[in-house]
């Protein structure tokens, strides 16, 4: 199953790259249409970042990754650093699970 | 930029191991899936145990963009070899695209740039996963240290680093929101990942705002 899936992903992941360097694309692709690939991305990666906040491992949250969420997203805006924003997220949420199982 | 990557990958190789795929698992999404954005998407649908369908088609969304950049680099590679360009493709990233239209568009022509520029991205994602791999499992209980959450602060911190435009934090957003909505209610991995695929159509709905 997991090696499906590996394998899924890599032949269509390569086919999105090979097929523009191969086949000649409409020099100008609608605006519109280059505006929504441009948001997809981040819309996607957003919809798996909202219920993992949510309703982490299964189970509804008791804030700590709510909370975490949001300095995450403030260490990011000011560090413009993901490693910065990715280990003060981990350490709030280590520290407020360590303080709601006290 | 190169460091920036190694950044990324790191915790990467940390996340994979630490959600049960196999080293050899691990590997293979950085050797012959070599996107970041899609990889940790990968892990964590892993983790909710969906479908292998489900997985390939939200890569294929995520990399959807792919088509654009590749298009936008096919004139520079209108004399080089169809075998080349083939290889050229699999080594196609955000960071290269970048890195290389920026390059052309200074009236530059060599593809070496790219090229040398592609693969060691290519050298270092793996070399960063491989580090992650081995550095993982001594990181103690995930859960107690928080670990768990590292995907989802990477998914965070990725769409923060992307935002451009007024539009963009708006679409990212309402699909957390929605999304997460959903899955409270106990929508499908599927239901969500729509949700994501539909927002965007935002977009479209409000008046082109200058690009940044």
């Amino acid at each position: 199953m997991t090696w499906l899936a590996i394998a899924g992903s890599a032949i269509v992941t390569y086919v999105i790259r090979a097929i523009a360097f191969r086949v000649a694309m409409p020099a100008n692709v609608p605006r519109r249409v280059g505006r929504y690939l441009d948001a997809l991305p981040a819309a996607i990666i957003a919809a798996l970042a909202g219920p993992a906040i949510v309703v982490p491992n299964g189970a509804p949250t008791r804030g700590p990754e709510l909370i975490a969420a949001l300095v995450v997203i403030g260490m990011v805006v000011w560090r413009r650093n993901l490693l910065a924003g990715v280990l003060a997220g981990v350490a709030t949420v280590a520290l407020l699970r360590l303080v709601l199982a006290a | 930029m190169l460091v920036s990557v190694l950044v990324v990958a790191i915790p990467f190789g940390i996340v994979a191991s630490r959600s049960g795929l196999s080293p050899a698992e691990s590997m293979a999404m950085s050797l012959f899936v070599f996107a970041g954005a899609s990889q940790f998407a990968m892990v964590q649908l892993f983790a909710d145990h969906v479908a292998w369908p489900v997985v390939v088609a939200t890569v294929l969304l995520i990399n959807l963009r792919h088509l654009l950049m590749a298009a936008a680099l096919r004139p520079y590679f209108a004399r080089v070899s169809v075998a080349r360009r083939l290889a050229a493709a699999f080594v196609l990233t955000d960071e290269a695209f970048a890195m290389a239209i920026g390059w052309f568009r200074r009236g530059r022509t060599e593809i070496a740039y790219y090229v040398t520029f592609a693969v060691a991205l290519y050298v270092l994602w793996n070399t960063g996963t491989a580090i992650g791999m081995l550095v993982g499992p001594a990181i103690g209980e995930p859960r107690r240290f928080g670990v768990d959450f590292s995907i989802t602060a990477t998914f965070i911190a990725i769409v923060v680093l992307g935002v451009r435009r007024r539009t963009d934090a708006l679409v990212a957003v309402v699909a957390a929101v929605l999304a997460a909505a959903l899955a409270y209610l106990g929508a499908s991995v599927v239901a969500v990942v729509t949700a994501g695929a539909l927002a965007p159509l935002l977009v479209l709905a409000t008046r082109g705002e200058p690009d940044a």
